[in-house]
């Protein structure tokens, strides 16, 4: 495949640029009350301070309330899964490297789960579930780092190994608690698994966006050392990367990052595989270029994806995972078989 | 700069598989390290260029111990190409000879004015200047070692090391990346080390020889003397005359 042409690279920002504000227009006006674009649009503007409002107070409080706090969850956690996604597949020369890679959603899962059993029936009761989620994810990806990242002998291959051996050892505490709940334990257990924007509240977008922002931020930054990554280890060294400090900046980053928005949206699969593939089959293969596109196309999608969840099959709702991963999968597949007609 | 190689040790797996090996390489000249497969070649320029951890001795280059410094810095002194470089598919080849530069700027930072300048006079000088935006990942065997050889000038140190600059070339590819590369030599004052199987060549595009057998120094000093000691044959463990034609000299197997 030639480099892109600037040209190219000026459309395909474009694209993404309009296709998230089609997902705001989309993720604040679409659903049971439904609010015309041009209306939601001035909303948005009366809100920068530019204009006034069309709305009824009913409507500002449905957009503003109900479907703002969940948008902006959107946006979060479609653009940190998709740029976290395309940076491990950087820093571990894996195209099929997703954030989940060291352990994130196995220790996400065995948390919320024993959250979740822990509460038992007491539905109403303050939840502990995203902040036990956040621990689980954290402890999973720092014991797969302890097992498989020291040391002069560890490479990208023994950590890509130790995060398996505790996603396993991980998801077997899991199984094992989840035979000991309840029958209505393991069905909130399950909707959790699946993900989900339904609890999304200002309060949860306020509590991960200080993560988040700045593990993206920190994400887009590594694109030029993951570009000189591209190069392997030892030639990345001899042209003056310090491969070693760059791995664990950006494995830190895309974890802890991964797992604040995992801890309060459940596990949704797929955004951080589809995106960085997709951009890579439109712009090439800098990360340069990868990383920032990812973020926002990655937030359109997600946005656009839980709209659909919202209304497909309303009133009741689908999982955010079964839709991103219906949509995801076909996709997956339709670019692999584009790029094998590319190389043949 | 000069390079000062001495007492090197390095073990591998357990195995010691460089020992007690010393040579110096003075500033401005070229030496070829020699021998046959598993004699210590590769593992030698690795440690020169500091990606080798070593059991003991010390690598300078202008009386500074190479391994106690950072990679960055250790990237403005000496410039490496491996035995079989990466070519990350889908890169220019503008982009790829830029990433000789990021020492100079820095991750976070774009190429200078002044990067891009040096990249483009390596560019020109190579021969590469019609290729610039083409994928390093179509480029053919010849093609693909000058661009990498334009990577590692673009450091724009003056030590560069090379493990086997020519494998895989035919015999005219060989000889125009060795002529290039002693070009470059010549006007900008580089001092290299290198490894070569071709012992042919090994003499031609050499000040000295380094012979190296079972990871010991067997022979050490200026091409015509290191080809025809006695060593020679005994490190390849098969007999190898030297004959001259038209002033060079020629390293033929002489089979049994």
């Amino acid at each position: 495949m030639a480099p892109p042409s600037s040209r190219r690279i000026a459309i395909v920002w474009s694209g993404a640029a309009a296709l998230l504000v089609v997902a705001v227009v989309c993720g604040l006006g679409v659903g049971p009350t439904s609010i015309p674009p041009l209306g939601v649009l001035h909303s948005l503007l009366s809100h920068l301070g530019l204009g006034h409002s069309t709305l009824s107070s009913f409507d500002q409080t449905v957009v503003w309330q109900l479907r703002g706090p969940r948008m902006v969850l959107g946006l979060l956690a479609g653009a940190m899964l998709s740029v976290a996604g395309g940076t491990y597949q950087g820093v571990f020369r894996n195209p099929l490297a997703d954030p989940y890679l060291l352990g994130v959603a196995a220790g996400a899962g065995l948390g919320a789960t024993l959250a979740i059993v822990h509460d038992g029936n007491a539905i109403n009761a303050p939840t502990w579930t995203p902040l036990i989620a956040f621990v689980g994810a954290s402890s999973a990806v720092a014991i797969t780092w302890l097992v498989g990242g020291r040391g002069q002998r560890a490479t990208t291959a023994t950590l890509v190994l130790a995060g398996v051996a505790v996603a396993s050892l991980f998801t077997s505490a899991q199984t094992f608690l989840q035979q000991q709940a309840s029958t209505q334990s393991i069905a909130r257990v399950y909707i959790w698994l699946l993900g989900s924007l339904a609890g999304a509240s200002w309060s949860s977008v306020t509590l991960v966006l200080p993560y988040v922002a700045v593990c993206i931020v920190v994400c887009v930054l590594a694109g030029r050392a993951l570009d000189v990554l591209s190069l392997g280890d030892d030639e990345a060294r001899s042209v003056g990367l310090s491969v070693r400090r760059v791995r664990v900046v950006v494995i830190v980053a895309s974890s802890l990052g991964t797992a604040a928005i995992v801890s309060v949206v459940g596990l949704i699969g797929f955004v951080g595989i589809i995106v960085p593939h997709v951009i890579r089959l439109l712009v090439g293969t800098s990360y340069r270029r990868i990383l920032p596109l990812s973020v926002v196309a990655g937030a359109a999608f997600l946005v656009l994806a839980d709209t659909v969840a919202r209304t497909a099959l309303a009133p009741s709702e689908l999982p955010l995972g079964v839709v991103t991963a219906a949509i995801g999968a076909p996709v997956f597949v339709l670019i692999l078989s584009f790029r094998r007609g590319m190389s043949s | 700069m000069s390079i000062a190689v001495a007492h090197l040790s390095v073990r591998i797996g357990g195995t010691t598989v460089v020992e007690d090996v010393s040579f110096t390489v003075p500033a401005g000249t070229w030496t070829t390290l020699i021998g046959p497969n598993g004699a210590g070649k590769t593992t030698i320029v690795s440690s020169v260029v500091g990606l080798q951890r070593l059991a003991s001795g010390q690598v300078t280059i202008e009386e500074t111990d190479i391994h106690e410094l950072s990679e960055r810095t250790r990237a403005g002194v000496v410039a490496y190409v491996p035995q079989r470089p990466t070519i990350p598919v889908g890169s220019s080849i503008l982009d790829y000879v830029t990433l000789g530069r990021t020492a100079s700027h820095g991750v976070l930072r774009a190429p200078s004015a002044a990067d891009r300048e040096i990249v483009d006079g390596v560019i020109e000088r190579l021969g590469l200047a019609k290729f610039r935006q083409r994928d390093v990942g179509s480029l053919s065997g010849g093609e693909r070692q000058r661009v990498v050889l334009a990577r590692t000038l673009a450091q724009g140190t003056r030590v560069v090391v090379l493990d086997e600059p020519t494998s895989g070339l035919d015999v005219r590819h060989q000889l125009e990346l060795l002529d290039l590369l002693r070009k470059e030599v010549e006007e900008c004052q580089l001092t290299v080390l290198a490894t070569l199987h071709d012992l042919t060549t090994a003499c031609q595009y050499a000040d000295q020889l380094v012979l190296l057998d079972r990871g010991h120094v067997a022979a050490f000093g200026a091409p015509r003397d290191v080809v025809r000691s006695p060593a020679l044959s005994e490190s390849y463990g098969m007999e190898l005359r030297v004959v001259t034609i038209e002033g060079h000299d020629v390293v033929v197997p002489v089979r049994g």
